[in-house]
Order: structure tokens, then C-alpha cells, then sequence
């Protein structure tokens, strides 16, 4: 590319080789019929009433509508967005400080980093059965506290609304964990060390390192690292599937779950398109505000 | 660099043309019209969503045996049940549907009929086995316009099951009326024993919707129960009221775990003996180790006014098939074997043996257990499918929220039923 667009070579790049017109056009193709029209299908069903089986009815913003009086949706907003929080916040920090630890080699380091690695190459629905089975009346997590003398706390943790949304974010962490964390090991490896000796030689302590060299150096990483979270959070639904399947009513209910189950289990198509219109939204405009702002700061 | 801009055009509109051609044949919603074509080679599909490999095998075995008798030949597909269920509204509306299908009769396969995507098989029911079966049969499988679209198989019955050896040991019998069962609950109680096990957690929470099934066909009888369901009268009414105060009466026995444990793990603490007894289907047993099966018996769901006629939940199972399959006189050919007390007799002695065949002439397993659960339906004033049999898999998940908002929350019923109301309402107006 930076051939074809060196001005010496203008001219002829103005006349693309057929090779290349097809290396481009046959992929644009082939993500044109399978992405990028069922997504333009997705956005005609949300504007329609849908069961799956009549002709669908247009309503026009109907769907978008019912939103804001669905109180089901309101909840499960509230979820995503804690979520968000929760498991996005915490899986950055949380990986950021396992990279630090294990970033320096060590006797042994390759064996934590492979044990916090290992939860992201098992599938996620195992690992939330395994989970599943731990958080089970009498199971793991109750004989412990049991074990610990705080059997009062046993708990039915996946029954409870109080504790269910709580109890699947446990899960997903665990596994997005061990990911960031290689994320930033990868960042972490990439800056110079030169920068850290000449810092030590102006006198610099061990939290001066961080915040003016870890973090700056680290910004390019942090871009992707934030889309990866948010996009991973909005698109949690194994996990909660598996566990909860959103229950009980509704109390660790995301919005991916609730499109699930709306249009795939009520089989209200339209409604369910009109959810995951919302969930693209959310996670486009969050993504493309943050990826802008991380560019900009970066030119 | 052989490229000349008049080719690149061509190739454009060769590229335009095709994806234009794309986009007007695969718009999603468009319902291709049947093809109503006669006889075409290749064998009947059939497409089963008995997944487990018991039923898979015993289906293969039924499949084997209608192949080997000469004339037309069928192929088996079967595919997991969570897919077969979220699918099957794709495979009847397809262009080119599988032919013979496994699924429900009742309303779930009249809402397939008024959508004209079912084979219309009256034809079938006129001679041979299937003028033989029961009334409540024919009704089951007759449609809102009075044509048969479905052929059963067999069923299986519902009870609330217990151990002999345990009521034995804790000196109690089975209880006929609901304040003999509050007695029975309350001298587990006093034992130390959960009375009641339930089993609506981790993914099957539909089975808490047995308990408002029965204790509605108890209090307001089956035809109401049916009626509400199809959306005739609504959840917040009185009447419906009156099937959760019932429900209250009996709600301090239920295992606390009940909404935190499958039905799986459920019976397993009902035959280790934590729980006293448990209403549930017969299918449990298919996960039962099998000494553990001799000591099981069932009652009926206790009777909680005399005057309302005692209904039984009996789910069907059975076939129907897509109206535009290809091959017509050779689908009706495998569902009139279907229909047959060889056919039946095979599949159940391939699976688990507790379902009941339909065909009056077909044998059972024959073991204590099913002949008390053939004589429990065929006694019964009234024959109920399931919560989702008898309304649609789409109201299902409202009740699941309803009823488990409920079992922990019972003093916020008044709300629970509104929101039931609500969220069933925009079920039935799709």
C-alpha cells in the first residue's frame, strides 16, 4: 500500500491490477452476503412484528417504543451497564496488575502465567458448568464456607436475585482475566528499557515508573484492551446463559440474554431485532467514541 | 497489468448483478408458496428431536424396522432438542421442509396448522389403528378447522412420586385429598425431611409450571385451565388468584433448594431420601439408576374440590408433517406405521419403557408402575398436556419468571400476576 501510494508511482496506481481488484472485491463480497445483509435484514426486522412463521408486519419505531415502557429492558440495561463496569473494570485492573507481577522472568513465572491463561482456552460453557456445579447447594463454594464456620452464609448463589448477576460475572472474570493479561504482557514486553534506566538514573521511585512510563507507553495497548472489553461485555452471553439464563425473573438479566430470549424463546423476531439494534448501537458508538479519542491523542 | 477499464466495469456489474440477485431472493421474511408436487424419489425424512441416546436409538431401531417391510423407505435425522425447538418454525416454513417432524399435538401444532404448514392426514384417521384410538385422541389431534394433522405415538403421565421404602419407614401413606397432603407434609416436617422437592433450577425451571398446572385443574378445572391459556380469560383474575393461595398453603414444605436445583439433582434427593416426595413426569426415571425404580411409586395429585372433575396431565408425543413435503402418499405411509402397535411397541422397548403407547392394541413395559400410570390417564375426566403444550413455547418463559418470582416472594403475587398478564398479552397478540 505505502508502494502504491508513493507519488512516484501515482500514475499507476490509479490502474488497479485485476489481481488485486479481486483480492478485494470477492472478500467484500462474501462479507457483504453473510455480514453485512443479515444485518441490514437484522435492522428491517426490528422495524416489523415477527413470530417466525406469518408474514412479518411493519411497524415502523413500534419496537423502540415498547423500550421504554418494558421494564424487563430497563433491568437488563442496568445489568449491561454494571456489567460493563464490573467486569470490564475489573478484568483491565485486574489484568494490568497480574501482567506487572508476572512480567518479570522468574523461576516458575511461566507456570502462573499459563495457569491464569489456562480458563481462556477452556470454552466458556464448560467452564460455567464446572462453575455451575460449585455454586451448587452443597457444593464446593457452600462446603468451604461450611469448612470456615460460616455455613450461615451458604446460599442457593445462582437461585437468589440478590447474588445471581454477582455469581455469573465471577466466571467470565476468571477467564477474561488471564486474556488482558496477555494483552498487556505483549505491551509490557514492547517497551524500551532504556526508558526505565534513564528514569532510575533522574532519581525516579517505583510509582514514578509506572504512572509516567508503564501507563504512557502502555496507551496503544489500553486501545485495544478497552475494545476488547467492551465489546466482550456486551457480547457476555454464554456464560449467563448457561448459568442463569437470565433468571431468576429476570434478576441477571443482560441485554444479550434478553434478546436472546425474546426472540428466540417468546419468538417475538421483531422485538428481539429491535434489541439488538441497541445492543450494536451501544457497542459501536462506545467503541468508535473510544477508538476516536485514543487516535486523536495518539496523532 | 493486462487490466483495461472496460472489463473492470463489466466484472463491476457481473458483481452488482449478483449481489442484486442476492438481496431479492434471501429477504428473510418471505414465505416461499408450497410446492403441492406429487411423488419424487429419496426416502422420507423424518426429523426427530429425541436426542438423548436412548430415544436416538430407539428411534433408529423404529426407522430400520418400517425400512425392512417393503415399500417406500425412511431416513432419520435427528437433531438436539434446544435446536430442533428454537428451529422448527424454520424447517416448516422453508422451501424444502423435512417431511415428517416430532413434536406435540394439541395447540402447538394447531398454530402450525392456521398457518397452512401442516399435511392434512384426516384421510389417515378414517380406517386401520387410528380409528381405534380414543376420543380424547382424536380431539387432541384434530385442528381448529377440523382436520387432522397429527399422529400420537405415546405418552407419559405425571404424579407426585415418592419411595416406598421411606413413606414405609416414616410410617405415612398417600394422601387422596389436599388437607391429607398438608397433614402428610407436615409429619415430614416434623422428621426433619424437605416434603416437597421441586426441581426448577439450572435450566429446567419449567417444571415449577406443573405445580400451577395441576393446582389450576384442580381448583378451576381443565377447560378453564385450557381457556386461560390460549388467552380466554386473563392471569390477574381472581380465579387465578385462588390457584396461588392454594399454592401458599403448601409453600412453607418446599425444599428450599427447589428453585436452585434441576430436576436432575431434585430426584436424586428424592431417592436418597432428603425430600419427602416430588411432582414430576415420568422421564426422570430415564436418569434413575434402576434398583432405585422398584421402590418408586406415584399418587395422583391430591384432589382439592370434589366437585371439580379430576383432570391428569398426560403429554402426547407423536408426528406431523409439512405441507409441502414432496413425497405425500409416502409420509402417510410412515405415519400409518407410526400408528401401529408394532411400531410403538418397538420404539418403547428401545427406550427408557416408562411411556404409555397410544395405540389401545400396543403393550406397555407392563412393569406395576405403568400399568398404575395407564389406569391413572384412562380413568382421568380430562387430559391436559403441559404448560407449553397447552399454550405455546412462547408463553413458557412468562410463566417461568411468574412462578419462580413467586416461590420466593409469594406476598408479592398481586404484581407477579400483572406482569404475567402483561408479558403473556403481547405472546398472544404476535
Amino acid at each position: 500500500m505505502a508502494l502504491l501510494t508513493a507519488p512516484a508511482r501515482r500514475r499507476r496506481a490509479t490502474r488497479v491490477p485485476p489481481v488485486v481488484l479481486a483480492f478485494l472485491l470477492i472478500p467484500l463480497l462474501a462479507e457483504a452476503f453473510w455480514v453485512f445483509w443479515p444485518a441490514i435484514q437484522g435492522f428491517y426486522l426490528s422495524l416489523t412484528d415477527w413470530n417466525g412463521v406469518a408474514p412479518a408486519k411493519f411497524v415502523g419505531l413500534g419496537n423502540f417504543r415498547e423500550m421504554f415502557g418494558d421494564s424487563v429492558f430497563r433491568t437488563a440495561l442496568l445489568d449491561t451497564v454494571l456489567w460493563l463496569v464490573l467486569f470490564g473494570g475489573l478484568s483491565v485492573v485486574l489484568g494490568l496488575g497480574a501482567a506487572l507481577l508476572l512480567q518479570q522472568e522468574r523461576r516458575g513465572v511461566g507456570f502462573y502465567r499459563a495457569a491464569l491463561f489456562l480458563p481462556v482456552v477452556f470454552s466458556l460453557v464448560a467452564t460455567a458448568l464446572v462453575w455451575q456445579a460449585m455454586y451448587q447447594p452443597d457444593g464446593l463454594i457452600d462446603k468451604a464456607l461450611g469448612g470456615l464456620g460460616l455455613g450461615s452464609w451458604a446460599h442457593p448463589w445462582l437461585a437468589d436475585q440478590n447474588t445471581a448477576l454477582y455469581a455469573v460475572i465471577v466466571p467470565a472474570l476468571w477467564r477474561e482475566i488471564g486474556y488482558v493479561m496477555v494483552l498487556y504482557l505483549a505491551g509490557l514486553k514492547g517497551i524500551d528499557p532504556a526508558l526505565y534506566e534513564a528514569a532510575r538514573v533522574d532519581g525516579a521511585n517505583r510509582r514514578q515508573l509506572f504512572r509516567h512510563i508503564t501507563l504512557p507507553q502502555l496507551s496503544s495497548v489500553n486501545a485495544v484492551v478497552v475494545s476488547v472489553v467492551i465489546i466482550d461485555s456486551l457480547r457476555s452471553f454464554d456464560v449467563v446463559w448457561a448459568l442463569t439464563r437470565g433468571g431468576p425473573y429476570h434478576s441477571s438479566e443482560l441485554l444479550s440474554t434478553y434478546m436472546y430470549s425474546t426472540a428466540f424463546q417468546s419468538l417475538r423476531l421483531g422485538y428481539g431485532s429491535a434489541l439488538a439494534v441497541v445492543i450494536f448501537i451501544l457497542a459501536f458508538g462506545v467503541i468508535v467514541s473510544y477508538l476516536v479519542r485514543a487516535f486523536r491523542e495518539a496523532d | 497489468m493486462i487490466a483495461t477499464p472496460p472489463s473492470r466495469r463489466r466484472f463491476l456489474a457481473g458483481a452488482g448483478a449478483a449481489s442484486a440477485a442476492a438481496l431479492l431472493s434471501g429477504c428473510v421474511t418471505s414465505t416461499s408458496s408450497p410446492s403441492g408436487k406429487g411423488a419424487s424419489g429419496g426416502p422420507v425424512t423424518l426429523q426427530s428431536n429425541l436426542s438423548s441416546p436412548q430415544a436416538k436409538a430407539a428411534m433408529q431401531k423404529l426407522v430400520d424396522a418400517f425400512d425392512r417391510r417393503g415399500g417406500a423407505k425412511a431416513s432419520l435425522n435427528t437433531v438436539a432438542s434446544e435446536t430442533f425447538r428454537t428451529q422448527l418454525p424454520t424447517y416448516l416454513t422453508s422451501a424444502n421442509p423435512p417431511d415428517v417432524l416430532t413434536w406435540y399435538p394439541g395447540s402447538v401444532a394447531d398454530s402450525y396448522a392456521k398457518q397452512n404448514l401442516l399435511l392434512d392426514v384426516s384421510d389417515l384417521w378414517t380406517s386401520g389403528d387410528l380409528a381405534t384410538y380414543s376420543d380424547a385422541q382424536k380431539k387432541l389431534c384434530t385442528d381448529s378447522a377440523g382436520k387432522k394433522v397429527f399422529v400420537p405415538a405415546s405418552y407419559y403421565w405425571w404424579g407426585v412420586f415418592y419411595r416406598k421404602s421411606n413413606f414405609a419407614k416414616w410410617g405415612v401413606g398417600e394422601p387422596k385429598t389436599w388437607d391429607e397432603f398438608l397433614d402428610l407434609c407436615d409429619k415430614l416436617k416434623a422428621r426433619k425431611i424437605a416434603p416437597i422437592g421441586l426441581g426448577a433450577g439450572n435450566g429446567t425451571t419449567w417444571v415449577a409450571s406443573s405445580w400451577f398446572d395441576y393446582l389450576n385443574i384442580r381448583v378451576n378445572g381443565a377447560r378453564y385451565h385450557r381457556d386461560l391459556l390460549a388467552g380466554k380469560h386473563r392471569f390477574d383474575d381472581p380465579e387465578v388468584r385462588r390457584v396461588f393461595d392454594r399454592w401458599s398453603e403448601a409453600l412453607p414444605y418446599f425444599d428450599p433448594n427447589g428453585t436452585a436445583l434441576a430436576f436432575q439433582d431434585a430426584t436424586t434427593a428424592l431417592l436418597q431420601g432428603r425430600t419427602g416426595m416430588m411432582l414430576i413426569g415420568t422421564f426422570f426415571a430415564d436418569a434413575a439408576p434402576k434398583d432405585a425404580l422398584d421402590d418408586i411409586d406415584f399418587f395422583r395429585f391430591p384432589i382439592i374440590d370434589p366437585k371439580v372433575p379430576p383432570a391428569e396431565e398426560g403429554p402426547t408425543d407423536g408426528y406431523f408433517a409439512s405441507a409441502r413435503t414432496r413425497h405425500k402418499d409416502e409420509v402417510k405411509e410412515l405415519m400409518r406405521y407410526m400408528a401401529t402397535a408394532e411400531a410403538q411397541e418397538t420404539y418403547l422397548k428401545g427406550s427408557s419403557g416408562t411411556a404409555i403407547p397410544v395405540n389401545p392394541k400396543a403393550e406397555d413395559s407392563g412393569t406395576p408402575l405403568v400399568k398404575k400410570g395407564r389406569a391413572l390417564i384412562e380413568n382421568a375426566s380430562d387430559i391436559t398436556q403441559f404448560f407449553n403444550r397447552d399454550s405455546s413455547d412462547a408463553l413458557q418463559p412468562s410463566a417461568d419468571t411468574a412462578l419462580t418470582h413467586f416461590l420466593s416472594k409469594p406476598k408479592d403475587i398481586g404484581s407477579i400476576l400483572t406482569t404475567w398478564q402483561r408479558d403473556a398479552q403481547k405472546i398472544w397478540n404476535r
